[in-house]
Parts: structure tokens; C-alpha cells; sequence
């Protein structure tokens, strides 16, 4: 019983971090989601250039790990800005480079979600919303978007757990989150009760994706039932 | 703003000693994790007793802590608790034997759902039609259904090799001397850590696309029955624009005859 208690003790301690990962992950979805809809547009381009881009993109970043792309980033960005506009960003809040270095690793699955799901919905759909009348603007975000997004949620949540582990790699650029947190604890107790520490980190991980696994999967049962057929 | 190409070259040569180390792990943890993987599919599949939910849980944990956490945990706890076993010789492994169990425990429980999804997406029908035939179960196992879910599985078994290979650059943690430990210590000398990531990256990439490219022949090895022959089949589309390719291959180039007749002009 004491590995339990101290497991939950440890879990107080490491609770309070839970902020940061929460707002980076949260912060991340956003800006990687809208730049994820904008690889889809590129990918159904009629442009062979813009395809060509996003194609290129895509796969340049499926093939480069978590921890290259944040430390690319934090290295990187304040190099390639005092380069290009001379200011100095070094003194930034590093939240931002992981953000950043986030963002561009979540894009790339997402727009693959996205262009799949949007490809997955019944042509006859949008052009039956065209016949009555609709604008193609209004018919894309009436019909097509929310069919779409339903179909996406799945591979989403999948996506966004993803995030959430990468995300875990923070603590690599000196941002204290729950990673940090651990391992300060470890270090206080000189070592000891590594275990416990861990275990109590990854406890919480864990509860974290589950949520989100139930979360998506009862929204998307609310959506389905929408979908149900006229009763007669 | 200039990048210290001198650097570069010489961590690009330098970190050349960490490839084999990371081909080493993905592939010891692909080829430990396989049989298991699959091992674990079959118990999840035919709902084996007890084990089924222990598998379960199993995957869940995995794939729902990340993999620092995990590293973490194997690497601070795995060896005070080995020391109770075999003494104080358990500090003095080599670390790589850590690194390989971390990802290999990680691949299983991919893999588990690879090979679960892809024995399910095998239609029911063929089953039967194989017992139909006379086979016993497991014939009809080995040489229907197995052969099937194999190709369907092929894709995703490439992506979990991929996140494998990503994942490996994680091991520096557990101070295993692999691509990223090497530039990371090189860099560390003159701080130039943007030009030795940048080589790491490249890197990847190459090792990255080099998996992709392997595992696209094996694909169409494997998939090599489902391949339709469209030269033999009907052309369906009557007012097709398009020309029977017969005629076009009729038409060659032939060079000699054009000398020939150059010469008679």
C-alpha cells in the first residue's frame, strides 16, 4: 500500500504543471488544425504546384521526429528571424517555440485527416445543397464541413493523443511541465522513488487520452444520431 | 546569419557512427515485437480468457502515456529493481539493452492493433469458403486468411516502423550512443546545437524515406495476387476517347530504318 500512497502523493505534486501541457496541447490543435485546413486546400488544389508543396511538406514532416523538430525550432526560428528582420526573439517565452515546433508536426496528419474525410463525402451531397439554391461558399460550410468532420473525428482523436505525447518532450527545451516536474522530484528525493515518480506521470497521461478517447467517441455518437434516417 | 558549413560537414561525418545504432533498435524492436504482437492480436481476437483484458490494458497504458514517460520508467526503475535480482551488476549493463526493451514493449502494443485491425478487415466468407473446401481451421488460417490480412496490414506495420524510427532518436535519454547523442555532444563543445540538428534531420529523412521505400516493394511483393492484369481486361467505356494501347505500341521508333532512308535521300 505504501507504493500506492506515495504514487498519489507524488501525483499532487505533479498535478499543478498540468497547466502548461493543457494550454500548449489545447494552443497547438488550433493553430495546427487551421494550418492542417490549409494543407487540405493545397492537396485538392487544381494547381499542380500547390499539391506539389503540401505533398512535399507533408512528408518531410512525417519523416522527422518530435524531439529534431522542437529543437529545429527553438534553434532555428530566432536565427532565421534575426536574419531576415534583425530583431532578437531569444528572450521569448519558449512555450512559443513549442507551440510553433507543434503546431508544424500536428499539420501534417491532420491535413491527411481532413483531405480523406472531405474525399469521403458523397459528391451528390454538396451538389444537391448547389441545386437548391446555395452559394458554394455556403454549401461548403452548411453541408460538406460538418459531414466531414464527423467522419474525420476518429483518426482526430487519434492525432490529437499523438500531440499529446510529443507534446510530453517540452520539458527538452527547459520549459518546467509535468516531464520537469518528475524528474525535479526524482532529483529532491536524490534518486529515490523514481517508480512512484514515473508511474504517477504517466498515470496521469494515461487518464488524460482516455478522456479525450471517450470525449470524441461521444461526441461523434451525438453527431451520428443526427444522421439517422427520416421515421416514417 | 551564416550557417558553420565547416561544422556541419564534420558532425555529418562524425554521426555517421550512430546509424547502425539506430537501425540496430528499430530493427531489434520490430523483430522482437512482430511474433508477439501478432501473439497478442490472436488473444485479443479469440477473446482468450484473462489475458484478453490484460492485453487490452496492456495497449491502453502504451498508447496513452508517451514515450518519455515510459523511458523514464524503464530507465530509472528497470534497474534498482534487476539489482535485488542479480546484484550490483545490473548498473554496469549497457544501456542499449534498456533501449531496446523500452521500444520493443512500445511496438508490441502497436503492432497489437495493427495486426488486429488487419486479421478483422479478412470477410467472414472467406473463412467459410476455406472450411467449405475441407481445410481443417487452421489450414484455412495459414493459407487464406493469414495471406490476406498480411497485405492489409502492411501499410500500417510501415507506419509503426516510421514512428519507430522517429521515436529512436528519444534513446540519447538513456545515454545510448546514437545518431542524436552524438551530435548533441558535438554541438555541445562550440554550441552550435541549430547546425548539428539540422544534420540529425537529414538523417532521419534519409533513414526514414529508405524504411518507406523498402517497405513499398514489400507491399507489392505481398500484394502481388490482388494485382488486376488490365491488359487482358474488357474495355467497358464504349465511346471512350481512348485509343486501344495496342495501336500505340505498334508504332516504334526504329533507327536504322530511318538511316536507310536518309541515305537514299
Amino acid at each position: 500500500m505504501t507504493t500506492l500512497a506515495l504514487i498519489y502523493k507524488f501525483l499532487i505534486q505533479i498535478l499543478p504543471a498540468i497547466q502548461i501541457t493543457l494550454i500548449i496541447s489545447v494552443a497547438s490543435i488550433i493553430l495546427g488544425g487551421l494550418l492542417g485546413a490549409a494543407l487540405t486546400r493545397a492537396k485538392l488544389s487544381s494547381h499542380w504546384w500547390w499539391r506539389a508543396i503540401a505533398n512535399v511538406y507533408i512528408s518531410v514532416i512525417r519523416a522527422t521526429p518530435a524531439i529534431i523538430m522542437i529543437f529545429v525550432v527553438y534553434y532555428g526560428l530566432p536565427f532565421l528571424i534575426k536574419g531576415w528582420f534583425h530583431v532578437s526573439i531569444e528572450g521569448w517565452n519558449r512555450m512559443y517555440f513549442v507551440v510553433i515546433a507543434l503546431t508544424l508536426l500536428f499539420s501534417a496528419p491532420v491535413a491527411e485527416i481532413f483531405r480523406s474525410a472531405y474525399l469521403a463525402v458523397p459528391a451528390g451531397q454538396k451538389e444537391a445543397a448547389l441545386m437548391v439554391g446555395m452559394s458554394p461558399w455556403q454549401a461548403f460550410i452548411r453541408i460538406t464541413l460538418p459531414q466531414t468532420f464527423v467522419i474525420a473525428l476518429p483518426n482526430l482523436a487519434n492525432a490529437i493523443i499523438n500531440l499529446l505525447k510529443e507534446g510530453a518532450l517540452t520539458f527538452t527545451i527547459g520549459v518546467v511541465d509535468m516531464v520537469a516536474k518528475a524528474q525535479m522530484i526524482v532529483a529532491n528525493n536524490s534518486g529515490g522513488f523514481a517508480f512512484e515518480t514515473y508511474g504517477a506521470l504517466a498515470l496521469i497521461y494515461w487518464v488524460i487520452s482516455l478522456a479525450i478517447d471517450k470525449l470524441v467517441s461521444l461526441v461523434e455518437s451525438s453527431f451520428q444520431k443526427k444522421r439517422q434516417a427520416i421515421q416514417p | 546569419m551564416s550557417l558553420d558549413t565547416n561544422f556541419m560537414a564534420q558532425v555529418f561525418k562524425t554521426a555517421i557512427a550512430g546509424v547502425p545504432v539506430t537501425l540496430q533498435i528499430v530493427l531489434v524492436a520490430l523483430i522482437v515485437s512482430l511474433p508477439i504482437g501478432f501473439i497478442f492480436a490472436l488473444v485479443r481476437i479469440y477473446r482468450v480468457k484473462i489475458l484478453s483484458p490484460l492485453v487490452r490494458l496492456y495497449v491502453s497504458f502504451v498508447r496513452g502515456t508517451p514515450l518519455i514517460a515510459q523511458i523514464l520508467i524503464i530507465y530509472s526503475a528497470f534497474p534498482s529493481f534487476l539489482a535485488t535480482i542479480i546484484g550490483k551488476s545490473a548498473f554496469s549493463i549497457d544501456p542499449i539493452n534498456y533501449a531496446y526493451i523500452v521500444f520493443t514493449l512500445n511496438s508490441i502494443a502497436t503492432l497489437t492493433e495493427v495486426f488486429r485491425s488487419a486479421l478483422q478487415t479478412v470477410d467472414k466468407g472467406q473463412l467459410e469458403a476455406g472450411l467449405m473446401v475441407g481445410m481443417a481451421p487452421r489450414q484455412t488460417f495459414v493459407r487464406v486468411i493469414l495471406p490476406q490480412a498480411l497485405v492489409s496490414a502492411l501499410p500500417n506495420i510501415t507506419n509503426a516502423t516510421l514512428y519507430l524510427i522517429k521515436n529512436s532518436s528519444l534513446a540519447f535519454i538513456m545515454s545510448v550512443k546514437d545518431i542524436t547523442a552524438i551530435a548533441k555532444t558535438q554541438a555541445a563543445f562550440s554550441y552550435n546545437f541549430l547546425e548539428a540538428y539540422l544534420v540529425v534531420w537529414v538523417y532521419y529523412l534519409i533513414i526514414a524515406y529508405a524504411a518507406e521505400l523498402l517497405f513499398w516493394f514489400l507491399e507489392r511483393y505481398f500484394s502481388r495476387f490482388q494485382r488486376t492484369t488490365t491488359a487482358k481486361s474488357f474495355n467497358w467505356h464504349l465511346f471512350s476517347f481512348k485509343q486501344p494501347t495496342t495501336t500505340v505500341a505498334a508504332v516504334q521508333y526504329d533507327p536504322k530504318k530511318e538511316l536507310v532512308n536518309h541515305a537514299h535521300n
